[in-house]
């Protein structure tokens, strides 16, 4: 099948290196601590935090540093055919896992030794790149929770396919069996975090793909500090409305 | 849980019983509600409904079945609830959060769907039907809490119904045959949509019970203080269609039957809101 037209676009009419459209809301949940909304095209993903509060496992608690951790879940009518028993799976387990590790390498746990983070991220709607799309969206929980943090963690996946790299995969070229290489940076920092790719590429062409990636990250930790700092313009406005 | 201290307890509760709530309400307002449809687009009807900071989504999938041998003449509807831990880290798999899930699951089958005959359905399963005894529709209705802040029932009932206003169900031609008995040929459209008649399907509203007196439409720090709720479905010809008590508290029958007329008066005005508010969202979807 053909990913990338002669002309150079593709399904979706997308460049090869053009990224989705980003939309990000904060404090979509009320009761939590801290709530973000990310979407990227039609992949949309809810974050909500809670904490840090006091463990709630006494077992698990860890003395010098907090204890994060993570759930991944994905709605019934996120996928295009309706999910049957989405809860507890492999899959969700794994993101689970690679989404709690790539935050705690970032949040200064050791700020708040004996206490707990919870982050929950729940997929609305799923059409490739849930993966980058839970990263960011807990990124922006995070920072609206204001859970000290080093850096914001950005991710973003990139593909080789019709002979082209490809940034930010649809569900169609995801599926397309090609290499799929899911990249988190520290923008800041100029860290990698994340990395990880399925099926093979010569060394070269992985290069080119990581960088596009890595590319697709900053541009991610632009629009993410854009939304930041708007939100903040606004919260200080209403304080000096309200507090003058 | 809802931690509350005994002051905070006892505001709750002197509250309700000198009809004015701690967010300024009475006892039998509603919180405003907002609702917005159309919003999974891979599903074939969606809704999104707010109350306060209860926040629900209900979404509406519909895929070719087969009709069960008993009742040849009818489509299944089935309906799930699933509750994301990002509303209460209670939800959490594994801890209680599958509980809450499956029965707010079974109450809203029971309210909205009538009995195993299909009668008293919101929906009438025989328009769900393509070929007799040989193909219909299975409707797959699915609500998510992702927010919650009290009364997740009557909100997911009010986002089921938006969501079923919203759905088109694609036209099927069947393709003429003379062999009974093979399955017919289909073939569905994806240009012509059939609409439902949604005016039956019903609201249902939660009294619940705070020392002498009941509410609607309780806080999550009120339903923390409850002894017992009761949930009514009730329809637009002020039909009852289903009811549910919970709580483990006792409850006097008159009471009951006064909680019962309470709620149809209720219903009168949450169908009338419900109605303009999907009228509107639909109005605003077909803008954007």
């Amino acid at each position: 099948m053909e990913y990338v037209s002669p002309e150079g676009l593709r399904l979706d009419g997308r460049r090869p290196m053009e990224m989705r459209q980003l939309r990000a809301e904060i404090g979509t949940v009320a009761k939590a601590n801290g709530s973000a909304v990310f979407e990227m095209g039609n992949t949309k993903v809810i974050a909500a935090v809670y904490g840090p509060r006091e463990v709630q496992n006494r077992s698990q608690q860890i003395n010098d540093q907090a204890l994060v951790r993570c759930e991944y879940s994905m709605a019934n009518f996120s996928t295009g055919d309706r999910m049957r028993k989405p809860k507890g799976d492999r899959r969700s387990t794994e993101i689970s896992l690679v989404i709690r590790q790539t935050m705690e390498a970032c949040i200064l746990t050791h700020l708040m030794p004996r206490s707990q983070i919870d982050i929950f991220v729940q997929v609305l709607q799923a059409d490739g790149g849930t993966r980058s799309a839970c990263i960011n969206a807990a990124t922006l929980a995070l920072a609206d929770a204001g859970i000290p943090m080093r850096d914001i963690v950005t991710s973003c996946s990139a593909g080789y396919l019709n002979s082209t790299p490809l940034l930010d995969l649809n569900y169609i070229e995801d599926s397309a069996g090609g290499p799929d290489v899911t990249v988190g940076i520290l923008p800041k920092l100029d860290k990698v975090t994340l990395l990880q790719m399925d099926a093979k590429l010569p060394v070269d062409i992985f290069e080119n793909v990581m960088g596009l990636a890595i590319e697709g990250c900053k541009a991610i930790a632009n629009y993410i500090r854009e939304v930041r700092t708007v939100v903040c313009f606004l919260l200080s406005a209403k304080s000096s409305i309200s507090f003058p | 849980m809802v931690g509350l201290s005994v002051g905070e307890k006892h505001f709750i509760q002197g509250g309700i019983a000198q009809d004015l709530r701690s967010d300024g309400r009475k006892r039998l307002t509603y919180r405003p509600i907002y609702v917005e449809t159309g919003v999974i687009p891979q599903a074939h009807g969606s809704a999104r409904v707010r109350l306060g900071a209860t926040d629900v989504i209900a979404s509406v999938k519909a895929e070719l079945g087969k009709p069960s041998a008993l009742q040849p003449d009818k489509g299944n509807i089935a309906i799930y609830v699933d509750c994301s831990p990002t509303a209460a880290p209670m939800f959490e798999v594994g801890r209680g959060g599958e509980e809450l899930s499956t029965e707010l699951s079974v109450a809203l089958q029971r309210c909205l769907l009538g009995g195993k005959s299909g009668a008293g359905a919101g929906i009438d399963p025989t328009s769900l039907v393509v070929v007799e005894g040989k193909v219909c529709w299975d409707l797959y209705i699915d609500g998510l809490v992702i927010s919650s802040d009290g009364n997740l029932l009557d909100a997911l009932a009010a986002a089921i119904k938006a969501a079923l206003s919203n759905t088109g169900i694609p036209k099927v031609d069947v393709a003429a045959d003379a062999t009974s008995d093979e399955q017919p040929e289909v073939n569905i459209s994806d240009e012509e949509f059939l609409q439902f008649d949604t005016s039956g399907i019903p609201v249902i509203v939660t009294l619940t019970k705070v020392g002498r007196h009941y509410i609607v439409d309780a806080t999550s720090e009120e339903e923390s203080q409850m002894s017992s709720a009761v949930s009514i479905s009730v329809n637009r010809k002020g039909h009852i269609c289903g009811l549910m008590k919970r709580g483990g508290v006792g409850l006097d029958p008159s009471i009951i039957l006064d909680m019962i007329s309470v709620a149809k008066h209720v219903s009168e005005q949450l169908i009338n809101k419900l109605d303009s508010e999907i009228a509107a969202a639909e109005a605003s979807e077909e803008e954007s």
